[in-house]
Parts: structure tokens; sequence; C-alpha cells
């Protein structure tokens, strides 16, 4: 074997490992559980209209305060199919709500509320704090001092009052844009300005450690602009502490939005919410039926659940050091 | 040292300043009027609104509004509601201030004594059942919202045992102190399930990132006991962060609390606030979101000013 040959050899990159779903879930079992509660719900609210038994904002759908059973006949002398002495069954997975609308389709719409709200805050608080932490951490001295006492001062104002807040200020205003109601809208922002000082602390940090990093310098000596250096050199270094970011920020961001329209401050009355369908009418009757208290914040807890342990496990996947920290 | 908080310490009123400014431009810019709202429907005569407008000042522009209130705040006087009757905003703030203070403090105590207690046994019996199990719990500590277990515990009791935590005969620290701590308990012990969650997976993480360092060897191979070298070598080195997340959980609790009062109904700052918001009374909730951030800050700066204690090598 020649020289060459052999420092081919040792200098050689070994060969990127395809990455292989079933080793990472068994390296991470915690983190491929959070995936599968992650896609049950996704699939639940996705394909709402295929699953649910109801109409979930027709009142009366079916008896009033019912429990929750499968292909059962209805005992509600008021409803109109017994009026009519038609035979009659129904599915009531979840029961129903005191004003007789099924809670199982209720649930499985809510979930859209929860996860689109969810997503877009995230995007939108992870961007803007990406991009504002960029270009003042970039352009220093003033900007970048005014800016890191601004995030202080919108940190010190506990996150659901500010959110509270700018919701009422800002609700009437918003146009409605196509899948996105101007209620949701409304929370989208009130949300993401909650976490935009967090993604812009953290990441300033990193745009000012890979600042100083010798590809950046290499750019600068050959003559690169400040602008083709963020956008080719530093943006992509940053898009792993992107994504553990947004993965980490958005079950915080669901809470949030279950939290707002739960003080009646989130979607339009009577749209499903898991919020909404916790507070108001249904929690004066929560003794009579236990699984108005029950199913909603369930399906709540199971998607926050799921989307913390993944993120958890992807944060670990992507970049250990992060681990405590973020 | 001192000059470092001597510095922080001027920093503060600036960033009240600064955070007062954004709250009214905040609900400055808010739609409808806010004397229609206080006045009721009943009062909708133009000429009314007219003179209400005209007596709280909501009609002179903005810079006005908020150079009078900056003005007036200064010298210790924060307005008076818009609701009737017109009390002094400051009353009504010191009125519910103390049970708000009350239950954080509680809750944050009570995190913080199980956050970190979990946090290390869980570290110190790492991948054992027990850490299993606690890992299992803490994480569906943070998924499970607060508000949610509130009404639980508010509304499953009453169906099963006729009983509920639930403030309906309210009774302040200083008239039973015992009857009042006997409900202040439930919302706090809700509130600090979700931070000693927090906390404890924070001290777990940051205690197993030290267990293996060299210093820690070092104190072993000296003889130490093992309870010596987990508490004065691991557990102090693995206490800034999470001293800084517990400051930081200041401003969870503090949120979480207007949740709680008002599912348990207690007459606290939060209750207060989220009426105020609702009725468009600004003078009161620019005054009390200013007393939540001001709690924050002190808080903030106490934090830092505990780094030093912890870690004699951080100066300032």
């Amino acid at each position: 074997m020649s020289l060459e040959q052999e420092m081919a050899l040792e200098y050689a990159i070994p060969p990127r490992q395809r990455f292989n779903p079933l080793r990472w879930a068994r390296r991470e079992p915690f983190g491929a559980f959070g995936l599968v509660l992650i896609i049950l719900v996704s699939i639940g609210a996705g394909a709402a209209p295929l699953l649910y038994t109801t109409d979930p904002q027709q009142f009366g759908a079916g008896a009033p305060l019912a429990g929750p059973c499968i292909n059962c006949s209805s005992s509600d002398m008021d409803h109109l199919a017994y009026r009519e002495g038609v035979e009659w069954r129904e599915h009531r997975l979840f029961g129903t709500t005191p004003r007789g609308r099924d809670l199982w389709s209720r649930v499985l719409y809510g979930g859209r509320v929860s996860l689109k709200v969810g997503v877009a805050t995230v995007l939108i608080g992870t961007m803007a704090g990406t991009v504002i932490a960029l270009l003042a951490a970039y352009a220093g001295g003033v900007v970048d001092f005014a800016v890191g006492r601004l995030a202080d001062m919108i940190i010190a104002i506990p996150g659901i009052l500010l959110a509270l807040t700018l919701h009422t200020a800002i609700g009437q205003d918003l146009p409605d844009l196509p899948g996105l109601s101007r209620q949701e809208l409304t929370l989208v922002l009130a949300i993401s300005a909650f976490f935009m000082p967090g993604t812009y602390r953290i990441m300033r940090g990193m745009v000012l450690e890979l600042r100083e990093s010798q590809y950046v310098e290499a750019a600068q000596v050959v003559g690169a602009s400040s602008l083709r250096i963020m956008w080719r050199h530093i943006t992509p270094n940053m898009f792993g502490l992107m994504i553990v970011i947004t993965s980490i920020s958005l079950p915080a961001a669901i809470l949030v939005e279950a939290s707002l329209s739960f003080l009646g401050l989130g979607v339009e009355p009577g749209t499903p919410s898991w919020g909404a369908d916790l507070s108001g009418d249904s929690q004066k009757f929560f003794t009579q039926g236990w699984w108005l208290a029950i199913f909603p914040g369930l399906a709540l807890s199971m998607t926050v659940f799921g989307f913390n342990i993944f993120g958890d496990s992807l944060r670990d996947t992507l970049d250990p050091r992060l681990r405590g920290r973020i | 040292m001192t000059g470092y908080i001597i510095r922080r310490l001027i920093a503060v009123p600036f960033m009240l300043i600064g955070i007062s400014f954004i709250l009214f431009m905040l609900i400055y810019i808010r739609p409808g009027s806010a004397a229609f709202i206080s006045i009721g429907s009943a009062m909708s005569d133009p000429a009314n609104i007219e003179r209400f407008e005209e007596r709280f000042g909501l009609n002179d522009p903005w810079y006005e509004q908020y150079g009078k209130w900056l003005g007036n705040a200064l010298t210790g006087d924060f307005g008076v509601t818009l609701r009737t009757p017109h009390q002094p905003v400051a009353d009504r703030l010191a009125d519910h201030i103390g049970n708000t203070l009350q239950i954080g403090f509680i809750t944050i105590i009570m995190a913080a004594i199980f956050g970190i207690s979990v946090g290390v046994l869980s570290a110190v019996r790492r991948n054992s059942i027990l850490d299993y199990i606690f890992r299992g719990v803490t994480i569906a500590g943070i998924s499970v919202p607060n508000f949610w277990v509130a009404i639980l515990v508010v509304s499953l009791p009453a169906r099963w045992w006729n009983w509920t935590p639930l403030a309906t005969d309210w009774v302040s620290f200083t008239d039973d102190p015992f009857r009042n701590l006997s409900i202040i308990i439930w919302p706090a012990m809700i509130l600090a399930l979700a931070s000693a969650a927090g906390t404890a997976r924070l001290v777990r993480t940051s205690m197993l990132e030290v267990f293996y360092s060299d210093y820690v060897r070092t104190a072993r191979s000296k003889g130490l006991r093992e309870g010596r070298v987990i508490w004065s070598h691991v557990f102090r080195n693995s206490l800034i962060p999470v001293v800084t997340l517990i400051g930081l959980q200041t401003g969870a609790v503090l949120g979480g609390v207007v949740i709680a009062e008002l599912i348990f109904g207690i007459p606290g700052l939060g209750t207060l606030t989220l009426g105020a918001v609702i009725a468009q009374d600004y003078p009161l909730v620019l005054s009390s979101l200013m007393l939540f951030a001001f709690v924050f800050v002190v808080v903030t700066l106490i934090v830092d000013v505990l780094y030093t204690v912890i870690d004699p090598r951080i100066r300032y």
C-alpha cells in the first residue's frame, strides 16, 4: 500500500451512518413514546372530520349531561327521535355536555385549535426572536443594549398577564386569515410575544459565540459582507438550536393557549377548545358529570406530555450540551 | 460587589419606568371606550360619557396622559379606579397584595424544598427504579396544566365527600391564621407542583454533570463520607442554574397565582387584575401589572446577589 493510500485511509471521513428510527427508539424510549403520543394527537385532530360522531357545535345532538357509552340507545324523553318513536342509537364515547353537545367530537376538534395556535406561536416566536438576536448582536453597541433591556422588561411582566393585556389590546383590529381566524391570530401574536425575549436571549449568546469563530473570521478576511456572513455562515449553524427551542417551547405555548381560553379570552364562544371546554358553563356541572372535567384536561395533558418528552430527547440527540441550559 | 449592587439598584427605577411605558402603550391602543364600559350602558348618554372622559383626562393625547400618570406615580399617587366608587388605586392594591404575596411565597418555598429533595434523590440514585419513577412524575408535573389540577381539586372532593377546598368563607391571615393557611395551602400546593417538577429536573441534570468531575473524585479518594461529598461538593456546585431557575419561576408563579385565585375564589391581586382588564379600568390594570413587574425585578436582583454567596468565585 502506498503512503498516499495509507494516509487516505487514516484521514478518511467515516461513512455517515444512516439514521435508523428503530435504533433511535431503543436508545430514547421516552422520546419514542412521546412521538407516538404526538402522532396519535395529530391524527385525532387532523382526521377529526372523519372520526367525529356528532357535530361538535350542535346543541342537543345527544341527551344533555349523559355519561359515556358506546352504541347505546338514548333515554332522553325530550329527544326528537324518541318523540317520533324512531329506534335510535348513538355513540357517546366521552359523554355529552350540559347542553347536549358531544364531548368526543369536541375534544377531537379542540385539538385542532391547540395544535394550530401552538405551532404558529412557536414558529413566529422562534423566528422573530432569532432574527432580532441576529441583527442586534451583529449591530452591537446601542442597538444591542436597547434590545437587551427591552427583553429584560418584557420578561419582568408575568407571561399570562402580558398575553392577557396584549390580547385585549390587539384583539379587535386583526384580519381573518385563511385557516386562522381573528381570535386565533390574536392568541398567536399575544403568546408569541411571551416567547420572544427568552428565545432572543439564548440566540444572542449563540450569535456572539459564532461570531468569534474562525470561519467567520476567515469570511471577513476574504471580504464577505456582514449580510453574507450572517446568512451563509451564522444562520445555518443556528438551525439545530432553533429546532430544539421550537420543540421545547411548543408544549409551553399549548399550555398558555389553554390557560387563556380557560380565562375566556381564546376562541369564539362555542368553538371547541380544550381550555374553554374546562371553563365557564361546564365548570358548574363537574360534580354531576365527571367526564366534563376529565377528558378535555386529559387530552391537553397528554399532548403537552408527549411534546415535552419528545422535545427532551430531541435535544439530547441533536445537542447534548444544551441539557440543563434550555 | 457593593458597587455592583448600587449600579443594579440605580437601574431598577429606569427599568420600571420603561415597563410602565410599554404597558401604558399596550393599554392605550386597545379599542373601545373605557368610559362606556366603566359607567355602564345605563348611562350611555353621550353627555355623560363626555363628562366622564373629561374628568379622568381620557380625551388628552397619550403623552399627556402618560406624563400625568408617571408624574403622580413618582410621588406615590396612582390615581383612582375608573369604576365607581372611584377608590384610590393604591388602596385597592394594598388590600389585595397581601394574599397574593402569601400564596406566592408559600408556593416558592414548597417548590424549592420538594424540587431540591426529589432532584437530589433522583441524582444520587440515578438509573434506579426510584429515579425512573421520579423522572416520570416530574415530566408529568410540568405537563399537566395548573388550572386543570385546580379545578379537579375543587370539584372532585365535592362529588365524593361533599367537601371542597374552595374559599367560600375567606378569612385574612391576621384574623384567623390557622383557617387562612388551611385555605391557602391548596392553591399553593397546586402551583408548587409544576415549579417543583421543573426544579427537580434541573437539580438532577446539573448534579449529574458535576458527579464525574475531578474534584468529586478527589473528595471521595481523600476519604470523605458520601453525604459530605454530595452536599458540599456536588450539590453546592450545581446550585447556580437552580437558583436562576427558582428566580425565573417567580414570574411563572405570579402568573399562575392569577388563575389559582380565580378558581379558588381568593381575593388577591390576580382576581383584581383580571377584573380590571375585562372592565378596562386602565389605571388599576397599569398599576397592578407594575406591581407584579416590581416584585419580579426585586427577586431577580436578590438572585443575582445570591450568586456571590453560593459561588465566591463570582465577582461583579
